[in-house]
């Protein structure tokens, strides 16, 4: 017998209006609980972005003594392009390096100093970002290097950073997730037994027990997919509230928002992910209340 | 149609609710199930309808034996069979049109087929002017009558009633069971628990007697209780039964009167 999808959603409806507080209650758990995986998603996401660009985009610097001469920093050139972890290797004189300390540094550090006591340096590209430290082992004391420098700390730190955060905000929404099932699971339980003289009417007119469960079950996923989305309203809301999606324009270059640009499939994909498991968790829910409390 | 061959029926940590019981009753009677409370009458009817199984002991229904039956196959059942409750149990915010029409919509009935079949089975429990009041409004008698309208509107093979008229005075439970006969009468096998000593005795149908889960009668033409069934005989016909009031009643529903469209039913 075909269960008809008007019947299902009618009584799924009915049901949700006749139990609307706990049914709001019931949404408004899941919506927050998905909005905190779906922000976590992206954060993640878009973490993982920056931290792709910053490792490709920053270069090891080895600094030269201002006292070098040509010959040692000519010897070091030479290591640095036979050296296996490094790709490729400019060098900057005293003049281009003092110009940029005037830009990138506070007046007042560069007062004492003049061109000729500033370093020179040889920016270098390496083949796996990962491997600066061997660079630094490499060249750090060997005679006219002044100091080598390599973002890896910052990396590194950035990264159990974001790493935590993620772990907090999954373990957050996953509790979340949890009573959001129990909620739905009680609304349903209550729909129910709002229900039981229809139900056992039901029963003894002969309907099938998919019959008699399928309006609970739409019931748990509807309240399941009403809170995703609002959720995926949320997740929108940051996507384009602090402007990830200006990947590359012009106004945000440079800003650490800038580097975490997601294209719009990323965002898609995290807003479905998000739908399918507000689904998941109402028909969990729901079925849970179902087995339980329907006695069919 | 129906046969229980040595059903017994024990209820957890109680006595036992029926105790090797074999009977058997054919397609079209009508059967009175009597006994004083906690005998088994409602356990009897609890076995036919498959809300509950037999400990030990064999039933079959409408062909099939229902023991070996699958629990999803249990709703198909229960389309077979219609049910009457002391209590009605009909659904209170939904008219009386509605209820009837619930019984046939939540089996997957077409809304055609609603349409022409409810209002003839209104027809017959005689509501038809009644189908939009709601069961509050009506007397106990017309939400029995629902009742049996909404067991009666699928035209089931088998009417269960558990003491229909155990709410009802004794001039609406005459019409209870007058409806519930004019039913039989369509082909339709009858079983009534009962307490209503007064109506058994009138209706001179069938009865079987449970005391103890035990079966200690089964009366052709019987009355309520043994008293009563010597009483009958030493006074001959009772005067004023019903079997007087609804003229054919052993005529086969030839009577035009009660001539209806459910009559030819096989």
């Amino acid at each position: 017998m075909p269960i008809s999808a008007a019947y299902v959603s009618k009584e799924a409806a009915t049901n949700l209006w006749r139990n609307r507080l706990m049914t709001a209650a019931a949404i408004l758990t899941v919506a927050v609980s998905l909005a905190l995986v779906g922000s976590a998603l992206l954060l993640k996401q878009g973490a993982s972005k920056a931290t792709e660009l910053w490792q490709n985009g920053v270069q090891t610097i080895v600094w030269v003594q201002p006292t070098a001469g040509s010959a040692q920093t000519d010897a070091i050139h030479t290591q640095l392009q036979q050296s296996p972890y490094v790709k490729s290797c400019i060098y900057r004189d005293q003049a281009f390096d003092y110009n940029e300390a005037k830009i990138v540094l506070p007046p007042d550090e560069l007062a004492a100093t003049t061109q000729s006591q500033y370093p020179s340096s040889f920016r270098c590209v390496l083949n796996d970002p990962s491997q600066a430290a061997a660079v630094y082992q490499q060249f750090h004391g060997k005679p006219g290097v002044y100091d080598v420098k390599y973002p890896g700390q910052a990396i590194k730190t950035m990264q159990s950073v974001i790493r935590v955060l993620q772990w907090v905000f999954l373990t957050v929404a996953v509790v979340l997730l949890l009573s959001a099932s129990v909620l739905i699971l009680n609304t349903i339980r209550m729909a129910i037994f709002a229900r039981r003289r229809e139900v056992s009417v039901m029963k003894l007119v002969g309907a099938t027990n998919w019959f008699i469960r399928l309006p609970f079950m739409a019931e748990g996923m509807i309240q399941g997919l009403l809170g995703a989305g609002v959720a995926v309203l949320v997740v929108l809301a940051l996507y384009w509230g602090i402007g990830l999606d200006k990947a590359a324009s012009a106004a945000s270059q440079g800003s650490i928002i800038s580097q975490m640009a997601l294209s719009g499939w990323e965002v898609f994909f995290t807003c479905l992910l998000v739908a399918v498991v507000g689904v998941g968790v109402g028909v969990v829910g729901s079925a849970f209340a179902v087995r339980r409390f329907l006695d069919v | 149609m129906i046969t229980f061959q040595n059903v017994t029926k024990t209820y957890k940590g109680s006595t036992v609710a029926l105790r090797d019981c074999s009977v058997e009753i054919d397609k079209g009677e009508f059967v009175f199930l009597v006994g004083p409370s906690g005998s088994g009458k409602t356990t009897f009817i609890r076995l036919l309808l498959r809300e509950e199984m037999p400990d030990s002991g064999r039933i079959w229904e409408a062909g099939k034996e229902i023991g070996h039956l699958a629990k999803w196959r249990i709703p198909y059942l229960r389309r077979n069979i219609g049910c009457v409750f002391q209590d009605f149990r009909l659904l209170p915010n939904k008219s009386v049109f509605e209820n009837v029409a619930f019984a046939l919509e939540v089996i997957g009935r077409p809304k055609h087929v609603i349409a022409a079949q409810v209002p003839q089975v209104l027809d017959l429990v005689g509501l038809s002017k009644k189908r939009d009041n709601l069961p509050h409004e009506l007397s106990g008698g017309e939400q029995q009558r629902v009742a049996v309208a909404r067991a009666f509107v699928n035209r089931p093979l088998i009417l269960l009633a558990d003491e229909p008229t155990g709410n009802l005075d004794p001039q609406t439970s005459l019409g209870i069971m007058k409806l519930l006969d004019r039913i039989n009468r369509t082909g339709t096998t009858v079983i009534v628990a009962t307490h209503d000593a007064g109506m058994v005795d009138q209706m001179r149908r069938r009865v079987i007697e449970l005391d103890r889960g035990v079966i200690v009668r089964d009366q052709a033409h019987g009355v309520y209780g043994i008293d009563s069934a010597t009483a009958a005989a030493g006074a001959g016909s009772p005067t004023g039964s019903l079997a007087e009031q609804m003229p054919a009643a052993d005529a086969g529903g030839a009577d035009a009167d009660l001539h209806d469209p459910f009559a030819t039913r096989t």
